[in-house]
């Protein structure tokens, strides 16, 4: 072997070993791949062709008592948009948004927006209706100005606007309910979201026959309320109005059935419009009618009579001497009209609501007997309404009481009570004596339709019929032509009805402030047969209105169109004459 | 190397005698008389059904894919044109939007129920005609 055949063979032995090397290598590559990382590659590989979808659950809706839809979801957009990308086309952006948006945007501020400096990420509009969202994108992309981006959202709306809205409450950005019927029901409303994953081809087609999983959603369950939408309207209304000429703080007027003690309207003045996202504001959105306490003043009377007849301490026409004035615990009381000594009957007192004949009536009880009636009839006991944030108002103990307060508590002031409240011992009174839980929601409604019933606790005797039916016929002398409020009279009809005007408390020192009322009117009808009772409050009107002149002209109406909706037609029966002096 | 393997495989002349003196002599070969060229006609034929079956299959499926994807969008956008015409119609037909249209043409609500009872033509209640600006007089937006 020569010298030559010595170095090819070197080389030859050099170019196997790098070979064997390599190929060492690959090997060693292909064992970790196939050997070791098998299962992670292959779910990569799955996973690049696959796509997730989430298939969103629609938020159930909320329906009156006849399944007309108060509030409902529809699809949304969000507009963001990707500012590097629309920097120098944000005029046109602008005016192609606006033009099809119109004042969700606002252009200059938009504009802004388009041109956020180092930012890649902006929110243009969010809870727009899809079909609107739809036109600009669609308008954008004829446009050819690329950089503005949809994203999916469910959108909750309310089709009557400020109907109702302290009732059905609203939801917040993340479309959870927070407040009224929408907070209460949340669980019940909201479904569960389904999702589906499939394999798609690089253009986005779903590959047929591939693996495929679906999860299906569940919509939320619809919740049927016992409203009537247009009798709510026309009561939110009429509120409306009348807050307004009253210069009021604030009212409410609620309309119960008393037999099922089912609300049928419950109005706030002023609202807020959920739809709109507009007067969202602390005062505007509290549910006065289960959260806010405040002394209700005369309408009170009703239910110490009502305790007084139980016991059969009183008569519609049992005699009473009303003194001039009473000072009690040195707490000079006396009645809205200068008086000499008046011979009332008890008719007469709840007719011309006078203070000191009702205190001279509650004196024939205990405090302890005062306090077990006022208990029993639910005061400082939450009702069985179920909304959120309900307030069970303020009775002391009677064994704390000091005689000024049986005094003033028999007639409404020195104790705090909620609308609601005050709605269900009236209520007793109209129903015969027997007190139920009042109701806003009667049953959830699943998408096929079926029905489940949401159950309210049974009705319980409070005092006996003849007591009720006593007291009815007190206030019915309210509404006659020579009691505190004929204006609530309701012309065919028997109407029993009880004004109030209560002192309004300052919540910071706690002292009654001279001259600021709280006036009302509670009554039902047709008092021989009742059906509906209407209670109306307005806090803070001008100072000189009263119950009578200034709640009973609106429960006039809102009561009369109760009764017309419902198609409750007067008996034809004269209300009894009672005598109201001796 | 034929001839090797030829001679390799020749009878040995001794066994032929052999052969011949008990009677036994050389035949031809029998030719086989199934032709081969239907056999692979059929096995063409059968691949070329299945192959040609599974193009049109998967061609069908996937235009089928584009036809679900296309009217899927349809769909969507057909949904989200019901739901703006039925959020119209509820607007239109809502309490508030009622009411206003009412009033534009001068109605007033009536807040005097009475009935007629069909039975006996008995007036129930007493009727009263409404007297306008003495109820709801405008609609607050």
């Amino acid at each position: 072997m020569n010298a030559a055949q010595v170095l090819t063979r070197r080389r030859l032995r050099a170019c196997l070993v790098i070979i064997l090397v390599v190929f060492a290598l690959f090997g060693a590559r292909l064992f970790q791949i196939q050997g070791l990382d098998a299962s992670a590659y292959a779910a990569q590989a799955v996973a690049s062709g696959t796509q997730k979808k989430v298939d969103p659950a629609p938020r159930g809706a909320i329906l009156d008592r006849n399944g007309e839809e108060l509030a409902t979801s529809v699809d949304g957009l969000t507009l963001t948009a990707d500012p590097k990308m629309t920097v120098d086309n944000a005029p046109q952006i602008a005016r192609i948004l606006r033009e099809k948006l119109g004042n969700e945007i606002d252009y200059f501020d938009t504009i802004d927006k388009l041109r956020t400096p180092d930012s890649r990420y902006v929110y243009l509009a969010k809870d727009l209706p899809k079909w609107t969202a739809d036109k600009a994108i669609a308008a954008l992309d004829k446009a050819g100005l690329p950089g503005v981006f949809s994203e999916k959202e469910t959108l909750r709306t309310y089709p009557g606007g400020k109907l109702a809205a302290n009732l059905l409450g609203y939801t917040n950005g993340a479309g959870k309910g927070v407040a009224g019927l929408e907070q209460q029901f949340d669980k019940t409303l909201t479904g569960t979201d389904g999702s589906s994953t499939y394999e798609v081809s690089p253009t986005g087609q779903r590959i047929p026959m591939a693996d495929s999983t679906v999860t299906e959603m569940v919509p939320g369950r619809d919740v049927q309320t016992t409203i009537d939408r247009d009798l709510q309207w026309y009561a939110d209304q009429r509120l409306a109005d009348a807050v307004q000429a009253s210069s009021s703080d604030w009212g409410l007027a609620i309309t119960m059935d008393v037999k099922t003690c089912q609300i049928v309207q419950m109005s706030q003045a002023p609202t807020f419009n959920a739809d709109e996202r507009s007067g969202m504001d602390d005062s505007n959105t509290v549910s006065r009618a289960v959260q806010n306490v405040y002394e209700p003043g005369s309408v009170m009377k009703t239910v110490t009579m009502a305790a007084l007849a139980d016991q059969g301490k009183i008569a519609a026409d049992t005699p009473i001497v009303v003194p001039p004035k009473m000072t009690i615990d040195r707490f000079p009381i006396g009645d809205y009209w200068q008086h000499g000594t008046l011979k009332l009957t008890a008719a007469g007192v709840i007719a011309l609501s006078s203070n000191l004949g009702t205190i001279v009536a509650a004196q024939q009880m205990s405090d302890q007997t005062m306090y077990q009636y006022f208990s029993k009839f639910g005061f400082g006991q939450k009702t069985g309404v179920n909304l959120p944030g309900e307030s069970k108002g303020i009775l002391t103990n009677g064994s704390e009481w000091t005689k000024a307060n049986h005094a003033t508590i028999s007639f409404g002031q020195g104790v705090s009570v909620t609308a609601m409240q005050m709605m269900r011992a009236v209520g007793a009174i109209a129903n015969a004596g027997k007190m139920c839980e009042p109701s806003v929601v009667t049953s959830t409604v699943d998408k096929d339709g079926t029905k489940t019933a949401v159950t309210s606790p049974a009705s319980k005797r409070i005092v006996s019929k003849d007591a009720a039916s006593t007291v009815t016929r007190m206030m019915e002398a309210v509404t006659a032509p020579d009691g505190t409020a004929p204006a609530a009279a309701i012309k065919g009809y028997r109407v029993a009805g009880k004004t109030g005007t209560a002192w309004r408390v300052d919540p910071t020192t706690g002292r009654y402030i001279r001259g600021q009322n709280t006036v009302s009117f509670m009554g039902f009808a047709p008092a021989d047969n009742p059906r509906f009772l209407t209670y109306i409050v307005l806090d803070k009107p001008y100072s000189n209105a009263g119950g009578g002149s200034t709640a009973a002209p609106v429960f006039h109406d809102i009561m009369s169109m109760a009764l017309e909706r419902f198609g409750v037609a007067p008996s034809g029966s004269k209300s009894p004459k009672v005598a109201q002096t001796w | 190397m034929s001839s090797q393997l030829s001679r390799a495989f020749a009878p040995v002349p001794s066994r032929i005698e052999d052969a011949k003196a008990v009677g036994l002599r050389l035949v031809r070969p029998v030719r086989s008389r199934a032709r081969k060229a239907p056999f692979v006609v059929v096995v063409l034929t059968v691949l070329s059904i299945g192959l040609v079956g599974l193009i049109v299959m998967s061609t069908v499926l996937q235009a089928q894919s584009f036809e679900a994807a296309r009217l899927q969008s349809q769909a969507t956008s057909l949904q989200t044109q019901q739901q703006a015409l039925s959020r119209e119609v509820d607007r239109l037909q809502s309490p508030a939007n009622v009411a206003r249209e009412a009033l534009a043409i001068g109605m007033v609500p009536n807040a005097n129920p009475a009935f007629l009872r069909l039975a006996d033509g008995k007036v129930l209640g007493k009727p009263e005609a409404a007297v306008a600006g003495s109820n709801i007089t405008r609609v607050t937006p």
